[in-house]
């Protein structure tokens, strides 16, 4: 269900002419220039991969042609870089600009490298609290990174935002946004550069505190805006019964997606806490959090000048499954002269929305294994059928907590016209207790449920790579794999689709058919990001390595070896380039 | 009358949370540890480390199986206040000893023979 909708006002209409203005300019433009038009244009040369999504239209693609179904079985490795201490492996996207790889390590370690080489040219280890690093859960990863205005700009787990000169590696300004201390959870996902601002949005979810989303300026570091996910508006507030918007959760711990021609930025939300409702089927009057719970488990879109909330979509009013709308990528399409967003949600279902409203164009189903609702309406995004649990056990709840899908971005190809994206199948039994949200001396986990994770009835838990339509969920091929690869996915116009496996091994299938063309053992499981860009007249692919997020923790009880010994400190940045 | 016991019960927590020794912390007024709902294992076992020790602690999950562990009530103790880098938060300055200590009887309380 949609919310308001907005008018554009004269100053935004401005800013669109701005902006447009500014997307008119040269590939040619220096390093220095607004960040706007560089990620708009990534997309043009493909020579650099300057934003998380690798453009604004989050697309994960790369038009370089270089390697493609042709020659990719000569990929070999070109160099690697070891950062160190990559505590959960390295979770993170590369990001390029002229020649120049920035990315980051465990602990918000930032390093520039040179892109064709690997040579270190500097490397920047903020001082993080490390009490507070210890005493957290979701930890000590970050995302990645934004770049614009001569900066480098990374979040931290203690709850700061950070920008670093591009140049010299020297911190230009550190602004303290989340009181870490107090709420036990900071900043994990990258953020994303808007014209003059940086947006980043903390986590949320089972850690009860409001998940603030904020706006800063990229040349000060000053806080110019904060949008709370957990009853940001007055509407919201009154989806929450009692108090419990306190200590609601939510969150924008992803880097979302910014659609220049309405100056609008798309983001999404963290589920509510506790994640379970012992309320069952009472969730409107009764329970821990009754009411809808907005803006949790939604897509919004906010003004990135005032973080005004312009439209959103709740993808699922009273999220009582841990199904975040935070997930990945704003896939952004036309089709049929429609503009469309196409987001995944961590239940297994893909949205489709209108572009200038969020109002549902389709909804289809990815993973199989879902009876936390028996559907969602397509029209109108309405859940059909949802399986709410009250106290006690329960059986065979399909997805898992671990999702249908889970945070990493599939890829779209402009050129196949498919949507590559992985799906996960797993289940679990749980038992719904009843639990107080602990804020003294500093927030603690809000669960709601004990839970083990199984196989699906009658089936196995695995993963599979789908390449779809976007917008009707037809699927054109598709790969199984026996666990869920939980790595980033790179489409390329040389015909290529990327997938870093759970087991280790980096694979190139045929975009159009799902052939398998090339693969490569990087020695640990893959759980970040991959890019491709252009050095001196060489294509690369880049990819993080390393394991040990929260969803590759239940694999070593869940599918054993190579699992089980599997280290999770460990993990290095492998870049491949033709041979 | 449920808010009651809520907000009870949070109090409760609150002021034996607050009791805990810690040199570290600022001064904090005096506080002995509440009724024995602050000293629930199980309930505090439930609250916050259900989310990785699955099954109540009685099956391997993103952390290991608990019931029937043949670690110390000494490690035991000390890896919920140290923590595991990387694997297992620290809870040192979150619950209380005896609070850690009921953690510890709850674990050494479960059967070993869930599947």
């Amino acid at each position: 269900m949609t919310g308001n909708r907005r008018a554009l006002n004269t100053a935004a209409l401005a800013m669109v002419m701005l902006v447009a203005g500014a997307c008119s300019m040269s590939t040619s433009e220096t390093a220095s220039g607004p960040g706007t038009a560089r990620a708009s244009m990534a997309d043009a040369s493909g020579n650099d991969w300057t934003t998380y999504h690798g453009s604004y239209q989050s697309w994960h693609y790369s038009p370089l042609t270089q390697i493609n179904t042709d020659n990719v079985k000569k990929l070999r490795v070109a160099w690697v870089h070891h950062p160190g201490r990559s505590t959960r492996g390295l979770q993170s996207m590369p990001l390029v600009q002229d020649g120049v790889l920035y990315y980051t390590g465990s602990y918000s370690r930032v390093w520039a490298l040179d892109a064709a080489t690997g040579t270190p040219l500097w490397s920047y280890f903020p001082k993080l609290d490390d009490d507070l690093v210890a005493a957290q859960t979701h930890s000590p990863y970050t995302r990645g990174i934004a770049l614009g205005h001569g900066k480098v700009f990374v979040g931290t787990v203690d709850g700061r935002l950070i920008a670093i000169d591009m140049k010299t590696g020297q911190p230009a300004w550190d602004t303290k946004l989340v009181d870490s201390k107090k709420l036990t959870v900071g900043f994990t996902g990258a953020p994303l550069l808007v014209k003059d601002k940086v947006v980043i949005g903390s986590q949320g979810g089972e850690w009860p505190g409001r998940g603030p989303i904020f706006g800063v300026d990229a040349a000060s570091g000053r806080k110019v805006w904060e949008f709370l996910t957990v009853a940001g508006t007055e509407e919201a507030k009154k989806t929450w019964g009692g108090e419990s918007w306190k200590t609601g959760g939510g969150g924008g711990w992803m880097a979302g997606g910014y659609d220049p021609e309405t100056n609008t930025v798309w983001w999404g939300t963290g589920n509510p806490a506790p994640l379970y409702d012992w309320a069952g089927t009472e969730w409107k009057t009764t329970g821990p959090r009754p009411g809808d719970n907005l803006y949790t488990t939604s897509v919004i879109a906010l003004d990135p000048d005032t973080g005004k909330l312009k439209f959103y979509h709740q993808e699922l009013p009273h999220d009582a499954w841990d199904f975040d709308s935070a997930v990945g990528e704003f896939v952004m399409l036309d089709r049929d002269g429609r503009k469309l967003v196409v987001h995944p949600n961590k239940g297994g279902h893909v949205f489709v929305y209108d572009r200038k409203d969020a109002s549902v164009v389709n909804v289809w189903q990815l993973a199989k294994n879902i009876n936390f609702v028996k559907g969602i309406d397509p029209k109108t995004g309405a859940l059909i059928g949802r399986r709410d649990l009250p106290l006690g056990k329960h059986s065979n709840l399909c997805p898992a907590i671990a999702g249908g899908m889970s945070w990493n971005s599939g890829a779209y190809s402009p050129k196949t016209g498919l949507y590559y994206k992985i799906g996960q199948e797993w289940c679990m039994d749980l038992e719904v207790i009843k639990t107080t949200p602990v804020l003294e001396p500093q927030a603690q986990l809000d669960i709601g449920a004990n839970f083990t994770l199984r196989n699906p009835e009658g089936g196995k838990a695995h993963g599979h790579l789908s390449g779809r339509d976007p917008v009707t969920g037809a699927k054109k091929w598709e790969v199984m794999y026996p666990e869920p690869p939980l790595a980033s996915l790179l489409a390329t116009g040389g015909n290529l689709v990327f997938v870093p496996d759970p087991r280790g091994m980096l694979r190139a299938y045929n975009a159009e058919t799902g052939q398998e063309l090339w693969s490569h053992n990087n020695g640990i499981g893959h759980n970040g990001g991959i890019i491709s860009y252009s050095a001196k007249g060489k294509q690369y692919i880049a990819v993080a390595t390393g394991w040990g997020s929260l969803v590759g923790d239940e694999f070593g009880a869940l599918f054993g070896e190579p699992y089980k010994s599997m280290p999770k400190d460990a993990g290095a940045l492998v870049v491949f380039t033709l041979e | 009358m449920v808010r009651v016991v809520i907000l009870a019960l949070a109090v409760a927590l609150a002021a034996a949370v607050a009791s805990a020794q810690d040199p570290a912390q600022p001064a904090q007024s005096a506080a002995t540890p509440g009724p024995d709902d602050a000293l629930n294992g199980e309930q505090i076992f439930g609250t916050s480390c259900g989310f990785c020790h699955q099954a109540g602690g009685r099956v391997a999950g993103r952390g290991p199986k608990l019931a029937g562990t043949e670690r110390s009530d000494e490690f035991l103790l000390n890896r919920i206040r140290v923590g595991k880098e990387g694997a297992m938060p620290a809870y040192g300055r979150a619950f209380t000893e005896p609070q850690l200590k009921a953690l510890v009887a709850y674990i050494r309380s479960l059967k070993d023979d869930a599947r």
